[in-house]
């Protein structure tokens, strides 16, 4: 249930949304997180729904209903739960685990979570988002150089003509 | 005055490439369809067949945020259904007090489903919503446009 409890003793990296990476070819998105010099790069893919979310809450859009993430701030904050920190905390076999750290009087609750709804969330409450650095050490931004390539190639040239 | 509600089905709409999520009253047998988004169908959809997701899906995440600080879903209600903008409450008990939280019909139910809580509609919207459409709708639909949800 609180996997991010045993790396909370590890150093954390701060990290921001980048951009989230369309793949035209199947249902599936790239968050490609990036810390603060913006060198160190942490892509995690997602499904498309989930990009969607990412993407809403980096362009600020208003929907005219809350969306789902914005349905679990609007609990938070009715509740007056704080939604402090998300932390990208593990990878087993490719999948990501966040935990999102959550407070109130005093009490702290760590929930399990797919990263891609901690990002979500965090984006809207503007909490930061960190990753531990082991996570960190252990991604695999090799294929994301492969994507970057394939995919920014005829995007760069379709904004030319 | 309010009528509570059952998930009686989801079905896909091949005209509108949508979902409609089919609830029904449980006293007057009146029907309420409700067109929803892919993403959304798949939570109810997960919902209603007890599917364990490997990873906590979003609603799953909003249940465990509530169950963690003891706040508890009382019950959702869907009190207006315009063109494209449908309206639903989900009240949650917290600490002795009540709130009302605006809410998505389709994240209500996905919610009320997985906190097993009673979803109820407002006779306004059932009133509103006539069913003829409904009916027209059904029997222009084809056997294979029934069947579990393709997600």
């Amino acid at each position: 249930m609180e996997p991010a409890d045993t790396h909370s003793s590890e150093s954390l990296v701060a990290l921001r949304m980048h951009r989230v990476l369309e793949d035209p070819n199947t249902d599936t998105r790239i968050l490609v997180l990036c810390d603060e010099t913006g060198k160190d790069l942490l892509p995690i893919w997602v499904g498309a729904a989930e990009g969607n979310a990412i993407r809403l809450a980096m362009d600020e859009v208003v929907t005219p209903r809350p969306m789902t993430h914005d349905l679990m701030k609007n609990c938070a904050e009715h509740l007056n739960l704080k939604i402090q920190r998300v932390v990208v905390s593990d990878v087993k076999n490719s999948t990501y685990y966040a935990a999102i750290h959550v407070v109130s009087r005093g009490v702290e609750r760590t929930l399990d979570a797919r990263p891609s709804d901690a990002i979500a969330l965090a984006l809207r409450v503007r909490c930061p988002i960190y990753v531990t650095e082991d996570v960190l050490k252990r991604r695999s931004s090799g294929h994301l150089d492969a994507w970057l390539a394939k995919f920014e190639t005829p995007n760069s040239e379709a904004r030319n003509t | 005055m309010i009528a509570q509600m059952r998930v009686r089905g989801l079905m896909f709409d091949p005209y509108n490439n949508a979902y409609i999520v089919i609830l029904r009253d449980e006293d007057g047998g009146d029907m309420l369809p409700i067109w929803v988004g892919k993403s959304e169908a798949s939570a109810i959809s997960l919902a209603l067949e007890n599917v364990a997701a490997p990873r906590p899906m979003t609603h799953d995440l909003l249940k465990a945020m509530l169950d963690s600080f003891d706040a508890k879903v009382i019950s959702v209600v869907i009190t207006d259904l315009n063109e494209n903008t449908y309206f639903a409450k989900i009240h949650l008990l917290y600490q002795d007090a009540e709130f009302a939280v605006d809410s998505r019909p389709s994240d209500a139910i996905a919610l009320a489903l997985r906190a097993n809580a009673p979803i109820f509609a407002s006779e306004n919207v059932l009133r509103k919503q006539t069913s003829e459409e409904l009916e027209q709708w059904l029997e222009n639909l084809k056997p294979e446009d029934f069947g579990k949800l393709d997600s």
